[in-house]
Formats: structure tokens, C-alpha cells, sequence
């Protein structure tokens, strides 16, 4: 019995401290010296995780960046810890630093949970924030809890979600998704000289993103390089998965499976995998074009084993998102003409409640190392 | 015809199963049977043989781990870090670092099993997400690139037995992982087949009360046995990271099913007593081939777990039926 009450004393304490860490992802000093003030309480008061939820949103709704602000920006993006949406926290701290009137901050669920974003969605409502910004891990699964954050009244911006249109108030896109697709075409193209077989990859086939930037590749080269031959059977793009070990076995497999293959391209961002397989077996005449970051991918591009890396830049989207509900607060109108801050964005297309910018960032072995994610 | 009569009827199954699937895929693509494929299946199918190794001895003691990815992203990653954060570039140390703390999460899942009498299955699921979380809370998740990975991983990664040169220049060869993969397949054949505790581990299995009763400490044996899956998981986290010469500590989390799979596969009996460590190899070489010749055959990666379900499913009948037809030779008629 005794080792049972120690248990739950460890489990409470584990519970406190882990909600004091949620809380901390405010990211600014106030809202962590909130959350450690909660911290003290939730321990104190030992009956549990309903409690300690209440503890987590106390943090929040107190914490407005020390500043006497108007409107208040919650962005909720897919997960903690990773560079991607670090990078993307830089930019929003860099809107919540531009602009008096408004407190803005970035706050992520662990490990890509749909679930947890929804919980954190419906925090975040509950607590009667001016505008959500959210870039999804399931667009469909919190469609319906951004619906509800609409019909509280609060302002809803998306990133990477444009399937679900209907339930937010605008939905960003750094570039016209077919554009973008074109562009692993064209660099592909350029790498090859025009001519010869091509294999490609997709995350996995229900990436919407991922698909349209495949399917626009190859209805480019198509029409533009008629002597560029996808190899891939029934014209399907194979599926890493997002990890780096299946696009290792990927290219391996396609290299033995078609020797005359010149062009590999990935359309996840594990494509280090595949720079990893041409590496070791010193394929320089087989050119990849794939989505990458500089952490991941960089020292392949610099050292040319990836011709090209395609990516955007996080913190620009996070910038942009919450300038987009910033306006519409300001009860601004979004039209053609609006210009946005940050490069790439100054001018914007429309259709419907879809903004594209126009911010593809391309790495090559010159410019991987100016940036940070 | 001696070996072939050893092995019992599930693995000879498995093994007909692979020669007419290579036999398939050779005639497809003949490319496919060169030594580059071999290589490269060694290569990639490293980790999960490891970590296969440590599944099939709790299995066989009765219980069940879903927290070994968990447990060897923890060790692996948190090795690199330190690594990293102190410039060290002894691969023994990464090693060290990393079987370390395998041995402690999996001392204190046992731990936890042994004090509150539940479900390893329950236990190791909630551990997992706990050591997860930890470790994003202690060391983050940031992913890790090529050109920031410290000196040994990139050796490990690199690193070549028997090497030839292929026509662009590039070497070809059979990766050291070999070596942790072999070292761990013999120390798992000799703790099961020629120690008391591998003797204990089968009574477990069998039953928990009679090995108690028989002399066993159970308690203790858990202890080992955890501990012994945590070096496992601690050895495969480094292995991991030299896999892809990089790190995205994200993507192992959630592989534990297609690892506990291929130990099925192999013939161990899930609820404990009976597992084989050929038969567990054979799973994993199913799983990989299977993986490995999707492009050959011109399918997409759904047919994976497709080939995986029909196996799996056929396994299990297999195994099922052979034990019926052991015990109504003994005279035990229970259904």
C-alpha cells in the first residue's frame, strides 16, 4: 500500500509539472511565471487532471504579454519541438513585437495529436480569444471545432488547410499549390537537361498538398519536356511516409529497379533519405528535387547530392496568418490589393476565402545555410 | 534434411512463403537478385531485428512492451544530444549513454508492473507516452541534419565490411550494423536456450504461479527481462540515428505494432511460453522483403500490410493448430 500512495503523489506531481510545461508555451516570460504560480497550486490541490486543465487555461487567458493589448492572437500549429514550427514561433513573438495593440503568441499540442489541438481549440474558445490561427494535423477533424470558434464570434485563419474552406474565415497558403508543383518540375528538368526517366515520391497518397504538388510536376514535364518518362507503375507516387528510412529504401529499390534512371524527386520532406542512398553509391548523374529544410537536408545541398531543395518559410506564414486576422479585428477588408509585410506576400491572389502569397524559397548550395530551421 | 525437420511447421511455412515471393519478384525484375538488395535489407532491417529480439523474450515470459520505441528514441536521441551539447565522439560512449537509460525505462516499467500487479500491456502503453513526453520536455524533438551529426554516427552510418566499388564510384558494401544485429541475435539465443533465466523466462510464460512456486523469482526475472529489452532499445536508438545519417525523433514512435507483428509471425505465442528466435528472424526478413520490393512489383506501399495481414493471419492459424495437435498427442483436450 505504502508503494501505491508514493505512486500517486509521483503521478500528481508528474501531472502538475508536466500542464506547467504546456502552459510555458506561451513563450513569453509572463505567461511561464504565470504557469509556475499555477504549478504551485495544482500541487497543493491533489484532486486531478480536471483541476490541472483549468490550472492551463488560467495561464493563458491571464498572460497577455505584459502588454495593455487590444486583441488577442492565438496561433496553434501542428506540434511542439520541431524546427519547422520554432521557426514559425519567431515570427509570431516577431508580429507580437511589431504591433502594440495586439498580444499574439504561438501554442502547440505534443507529438501531432488531433486530438490535443482540438482540446487546445476549444481552450482557446472557451478562454474568448479575439482570432485563431491554426495550421491543422487533420484538417477534417478540427473542422468542426473552427466552426465553433466562428460562431463565438472569434476570427478564424488557417495554414496548410485548404480543404476546408468552409469552416474558417480565410485560409493562407504561402504559394499557389499548382505553381509549386511546377517548380519540382522545372529544377528537375534544368538538373536533367530535359530528357530521361524519373521516379517520385509523395509523403503518403492522402497528402493532399503532397499529391497536388506531384500531380502538377507531372502534368509540367508532360506538356514541357515530352522526353522526361515518369517510371513510376500506373503513374502513382511512392509513399515515405515522412521518414527518412523509407525514402532511403525508396531510392534504393528505384535505382536497381530502373537502370536508366536520371531524376528522383521527393515530395516529403524526408528526401535526405534519398540524397543519403545516391550518396553512398556516388549516383551524381542521378539528379533529386525534393521538399526539405536546411537541418535536414542542408548538408546534401550544399555538397550538391540534392540538386534542389523546395520549401517556405515558416516564420513569414506565421507573420502573415496573424497579420490576416489582425486586419480583419482592425475590420479591415481583404481584397487583391491588400499588401501583407513580410516578402513573398506584398501582393496576394484570392479565390473565395483562399489567399496564396507567392514565397517558394529554393535552396541551393548558396543560400541553405542563411536560414535557421 | 535434419535442420528442416528442427524447425517447426510455422517457420517452414514462412520459409516456403519467402523462397516463392523471391522466386515472384526475381522473375518480375531481375534486378532485384543482386547483392545490392541484400545489403540494403541487412542494412534497414538492423533496428527492427534488434528490437524484435528483445518483443519475442518478454513475449515468451507472458507479457507484452508497447514502450520500446519509446524507450530507444529516449536512449538514442538523448545520446546524440549529449554528444553533441559536450563534442564527445566515442562511439562507445554513444552506446553507453543510450543503453544506460534503456535500462532504467525498462527497469521501471517493470518496476511498475511488479508493484501495482496490472497488464504490461496497460503499463507499457502509459510509460510510453511518459517517457515520450519526458523526453520532449528534457531534450525537445528538434530534428537533427547530416552536417550537424557528430563524427561517430556518420562513421556508423558509413562504416563497411565488405565493400566493391560499383561503376559510378560509389562503394557497396554490407554496413556494420551486422554486428550489434548478430551480437544481440547470439545473446538472446544463449540467455533462452542455455541459462536458468531463460528457463524461468519459458516458466513464466507458461505459468506465472507454477514458475513462482517452482523457485523462480518472478519479480526479479521481470526486472531482467525489461532490462535486458531496454539495452536492446538502447543499442537500436543509436543504430536508428546512423540509419539515415540524420534524426527526426518523431518518426520511430508508433512502429511498436509491426515490430510485436513480425514476432507473431515468427510463431511466439502471444500469451506467453513459446517463441523461436529463427521464427522471429523469418518475420522481420518477411516485413523487409516485402517492404523492400513494392517498386519491383510495381505496388503501392498498401500491399505491405496487406502481404503483412494474410501472413500474420496465416501464422497465427498455423501456430494455433501445430499446439492443438501437441496437446491432443499429450492427451490435453481443453476445447
Amino acid at each position: 500500500m505504502k508503494h501505491k500512495k508514493v505512486l500517486a503523489v509521483l503521478l500528481t506531481v508528474a501531472m502538475a509539472a508536466s500542464v506547467a510545461a504546456c502552459g510555458g508555451g506561451g513563450s513569453d516570460t509572463n505567461a511561464s511565471s504565470d504557469a509556475a504560480e499555477n504549478t504551485t497550486d495544482a500541487q497543493a490541490d491533489t484532486t486531478g487532471a480536471g483541476d490541472a486543465a483549468d490550472a492551463s487555461s488560467d495561464t493563458t487567458t491571464d498572460a497577455t504579454g505584459g502588454k495593455d493589448a487590444e486583441f488577442t492572437i492565438a496561433l496553434c500549429a501542428k506540434t511542439e519541438g520541431i524546427a519547422w514550427f520554432d521557426d514559425m514561433r519567431t515570427g509570431v513573438d516577431e508580429f507580437n513585437a511589431d504591433h502594440a495593440d495586439v498580444y499574439a503568441y504561438e501554442i502547440n499540442p505534443e507529438g501531432s495529436d488531433a486530438a490535443k489541438q482540438n482540446a487546445m481549440l476549444e481552450d482557446l474558445i472557451s478562454q474568448g480569444v479575439d482570432a485563431i490561427c491554426c495550421v491543422p494535423v487533420d484538417a477534417q477533424a478540427v473542422a468542426a471545432t473552427l466552426q465553433k470558434a466562428r460562431d463565438a464570434g472569434i476570427v478564424v485563419v488557417t495554414h496548410e488547410a485548404s480543404d476546408i474552406l468552409g469552416s474558417v474565415d480565410y485560409d493562407l497558403e504561402a504559394f499557389d499549390n499548382d505553381y509549386f508543383g511546377t517548380l519540382y518540375g522545372q529544377y528537375l528538368a534544368e538538373a536533367m537537361g530535359g530528357e530521361g526517366q524519373y521516379y517520385a515520391a509523395v509523403g503518403g497518397l492522402g497528402m493532399t498538398t503532397h499529391m497536388q504538388w506531384f500531380n502538377s510536376m507531372v502534368n509540367y514535364l508532360k506538356e514541357n519536356h515530352p522526353n522526361m518518362e515518369l517510371v513510376n507503375p500506373d503513374g502513382t507516387p511512392g509513399e515515405d511516409d515522412n521518414n527518412e528510412q523509407t525514402a532511403y529504401d525508396l531510392a534504393v529499390q528505384a535505382i536497381a529497379a530502373y537502370p536508366e534512371l536520371k531524376g528522383l524527386v521527393d515530395c516529403a520532406a524526408s528526401s535526405n533519405g534519398m540524397a543519403l542512398a545516391l550518396e553512398e553509391q556516388g549516383r551524381t548523374d542521378i539528379k533529386l528535387v525534393g521538399l526539405a529544410t536546411p537541418s535536414q537536408g542542408g548538408a546534401y545541398i550544399k555538397s550538391g547530392t540534392q540538386y534542389r531543395g523546395l520549401c517556405w518559410r515558416p516564420a513569414d506564414a506565421g507573420y502573415t496568418a496573424c497579420e490576416i486576422a489582425y486586419k480583419i479585428l482592425k475590420g479591415e477588408e481583404i481584397t487583391e490589393e491588400t499588401s501583407f509585410t513580410k516578402e513573398g506576400y506584398e501582393t496576394i491572389t484570392i479565390d473565395g476565402n483562399l489567399i496564396s502569397g507567392n514565397a517558394p524559397l529554393v535552396f541551393t548550395p548558396e543560400n541553405v545555410d542563411d536560414y535557421p530551421f | 534434411m535434419k535442420i528442416w525437420k528442427k524447425v517447426d511447421k510455422t517457420q517452414q511455412f514462412l520459409c516456403v512463403i519467402i523462397l516463392v515471393y523471391i522466386i515472384v519478384v526475381s522473375m518480375r525484375n531481375a534486378q532485384f537478385l543482386t547483392l545490392t538488395t541484400l545489403f540494403n535489407l541487412v542494412r534497414s532491417s538492423a533496428g527492427t531485428t534488434i528490437l524484435s529480439m528483445g518483443v519475442l523474450v518478454i513475449m515468451i515470459a507472458g507479457g507484452i512492451d508497447v514502450s520500446f520505441p519509446a524507450v530507444a528514441i529516449f536512449g538514442g536521441y538523448t545520446s546524440l544530444r549529449i554528444c553533441m551539447a559536450y563534442g564527445i565522439e566515442s562511439l562507445f560512449v554513444t552506446f553507453a549513454i543510450s543503453i544506460l537509460i534503456g535500462v532504467v525505462l525498462g527497469v521501471v516499467n517493470a518496476l511498475l508492473i511488479n508493484m501495482l500487479k496490472l497488464e504490461p500491456f496497460i503499463i507499457t502503453l502509459s510509460t510510453a507516452s511518459v517517457y515520450f513526453g519526458l523526453m520532449t520536455i528534457l531534450v525537445g524533438t528538434k530534428n537533427v541534419g547530416a552536417s550537424d551529426l557528430p563524427a561517430q554516427f556518420k562513421m556508423l552510418s558509413s562504416a563497411k565490411l565488405i565493400t566493391t566499388t560499383n561503376a559510378y564510384g560509389g562503394t557497396i558494401g554490407l554496413s556494420v550494423f551486422i554486428i550489434p544485429v548478430v551480437l544481440c541475435v547470439v545473446a538472446t539465443w544463449f540467455l533462452l536456450n542455455k541459462t536458468l533465466i531463460g528457463k524461468g523466462i519459458f516458466a513464466m510464460g507458461c505459468n506465472n504461479e507454477a514458475a513462482r512456486r517452482a523457485g523462480f523469482n518472478v519479480n526479479l526475472l521481470r526486472i531482467f527481462i525489461f532490462g535486458y529489452s531496454g539495452v536492446l532499445a538502447g543499442i537500436m536508438g543509436v543504430i536508428y540515428i546512423a540509419g539515415t545519417n540524420s534524426v527526426n525523433p518523431v518518426s520511430l514512435v508508433g512502429t511498436e505494432m509491426s515490430v510485436i507483428a513480425c514476432v507473431v509471425i515468427g510463431g511466439a505465442a502471444p500469451q506467453g511460453g513459446y517463441g523461436k528466435i529463427f521464427g522471429t528472424l523469418l518475420g522481420v526478413i518477411l516485413y523487409y522483403l516485402f517492404n523492400q520490393t513494392l517498386i519491383y512489383l510495381g505496388l503501392s506501399a498498401s500491399w505491405q500490410d496487406f502481404f503483412m495481414g494474410i501472413v500474420l493471419l496465416f501464422s497465427i492459424i498455423s501456430t494455433s493448430y501445430q499446439r492443438r495437435l501437441k496437446d491432443r498427442k499429450n492427451f490435453i483436450f481443453t476445447e
